[in-house]
């Protein structure tokens, strides 16, 4: 893979000095981060601060302009240069991601929409559908391997997308907004997966407007705007006694 | 002549007209993919030049580019016109509904979510396995309708190579009709054409059916 490693470390994800501009607007001005593994990281902030586009970033959906990406230490992206597509191609394996809306293939069961994707890694086939069924059960979705995406609700769909994500057993799983696009009443639902995840040791980063779901789920919380990150820490130190006025000012619109 | 040698006559130019028909849906369908997909080059160039060449396959008659074909490279060239027409005809009705397939396809293909080209990226689908498997499939099932459409319409202007004189149905029916100064050889033309299609339409709705089992 990458030439260059860094081995002193062990987080899962580093990032240092990310930089992403669209045009004029600069959107992440030196963003720093490390997931430390087993840990939940919630990203917090008001819309346009630049979370998303963290994320995406991270998973290089957009190509950052300058900075370094590390997955277990290894560079994707060096002071903005990235690793070959080939290499990408390998780091993409590392982590998984959940989009807000989504973005299953409607055109897929359930069952395949989970399956695909592994087994065009070249993985067994027999092994792939029963750990896929173990992920519906998982998820709560036991039965509705022959259903369409269109047959589920939004809930439900998001569960199907965490399975389809969980199914290449990344080391590190991205959720830009899971429950934005859902009822109230569908958001507990997925909420509680992404718990279930959490007490089992997943590494996450979520990024998220739930406020108290961030406050009891994660080991550290981070809270951005403006593209840069302005306060970061001990959940209950971020939303218990935050130092930001900014961080503060955001905190009390959402208790309105 | 009576009608019945009249349907006869006229059932002789029928394999012609299929041919043109099968042929041009053989050749035009996958054409129509390659020019989209140039049409939406990120190079300027190609795309600008494949826009070009689409203006001109839209914006000229049919009747003018069968000719052209047919007879074009007799007078560029002073090449001998094909002895036999039916390629000449298959290739100018290929090239004129590719254009047309090929801007049916682009609007499907922009119509498919950035997010699912997103999220088969990030799942690790190559270039070509996303297009293969996640966005052709549902390009087909929102353009079924207006392929239909061209579809039924190709049947219809298969008569046009009458211009270039092959001797498919309606060329035949022509004939009779100049001959024997009847108008019957058009009405059963008519009716002809009209069978066609309710084929052509049963055919497509079970395909359209077919991919009914989502959304």
């Amino acid at each position: 893979m990458a030439e260059t490693t860094k081995n002193e470390t062990t987080a899962i994800l580093e990032i240092r000095a990310l930089q992403k501009s669209f045009g004029a607007l600069s959107v992440l001005k030196d963003i720093s981060l490390d997931v430390e593994p087993g840990n939940v990281v919630s990203i917090i902030g008001p819309s346009g601060s630049g979370k998303s586009t963290l994320l995406r970033c991270a998973t290089f959906l957009e190509t950052a302009d300058g900075g370094d990406i590390l997955y277990d230490g290894q560079y994707a992206v060096k002071q903005g240069v990235y690793a070959s597509k080939a290499d990408l191609a390998k780091f993409r394996t590392r982590f998984g991601l959940v989009f807000q809306n989504f973005n299953l293939f409607p055109h897929y069961s359930v069952m395949k929409n989970i399956s695909e994707a592994p087994l065009l890694h070249g993985q067994d086939k027999a092994e792939v559908q029963e750990y896929a069924m173990s992920l519906l059960k998982k998820m709560g979705l036991e039965g509705k391997e022959n259903a369409y995406p269109c047959q589920l609700s939004g809930g439900q769909q998001q569960r199907v997308a965490i399975a389809r994500a969980l199914a290449l057993k990344p080391e590190i799983l991205f959720f830009d907004e899971p429950t934005s696009a859902l009822d109230p009443e569908l958001t507990g639902e997925v909420l509680k997966v992404i718990r279930q995840l959490a007490e089992e040791k997943m590494t996450m980063v979520v990024v998220t407007h739930e406020m108290p779901f961030a406050r009891a789920v994660s080991n550290r919380v981070i809270f951005m705007d403006g593209g840069v990150i302005v306060e970061q820490g001990d959940p209950e130190a971020v939303f218990g006694d935050p130092q930001q006025e900014r961080t503060k000012q955001f905190l009390r619109n959402y208790q309105r | 002549m009576s009608l019945m040698t009249m349907i006869v006559k006229m059932s002789e130019g029928l394999g012609k007209t299929c041919a043109i028909f099968f042929l041009t849906v053989l050749f035009s369908l996958p054409l129509g993919m390659i020019v989209a997909l140039l049409r939406m080059s990120k190079n300027k160039i190609v795309s600008a030049v494949t826009r070009f060449f689409i203006t001109i396959l839209r914006g000229t008659p049919l009747m003018l580019q069968l000719l052209a074909v047919t007879y074009g490279p007799y007078y560029l060239f002073g090449a001998g016109v094909a002895r036999n027409k039916l390629i000449p005809v298959v290739i100018a009705f290929s090239i004129n509904y590719a254009a047309y397939f090929a801007e049916i396809y682009r609007g499907g293909i922009e119509s498919i979510p950035v997010g699912q080209y997103e999220a088969a990226t990030v799942l690790g689908y190559s270039k070509f396995q996303t297009f293969m498997r996640i966005i052709l499939p549902q390009v087909v099932k929102r353009i079924m309708p207006s392929v239909t459409n061209e579809i039924v319409t190709l049947v219809k202007d298969t008569s046009m190579a009458f211009t270039v004189s092959y001797q498919e149905m309606f060329t035949i029916g022509k004939q009779i009709a100049n001959s024997q100064t009847s108008f019957m050889p058009f009405l059963v033309a008519g009716v002809f054409y009209y069978v066609f299609n309710l084929i052509v339409d049963r055919v497509m709705g079970r395909i359209e059916k077919r991919l009914d089992y989502y959304q």
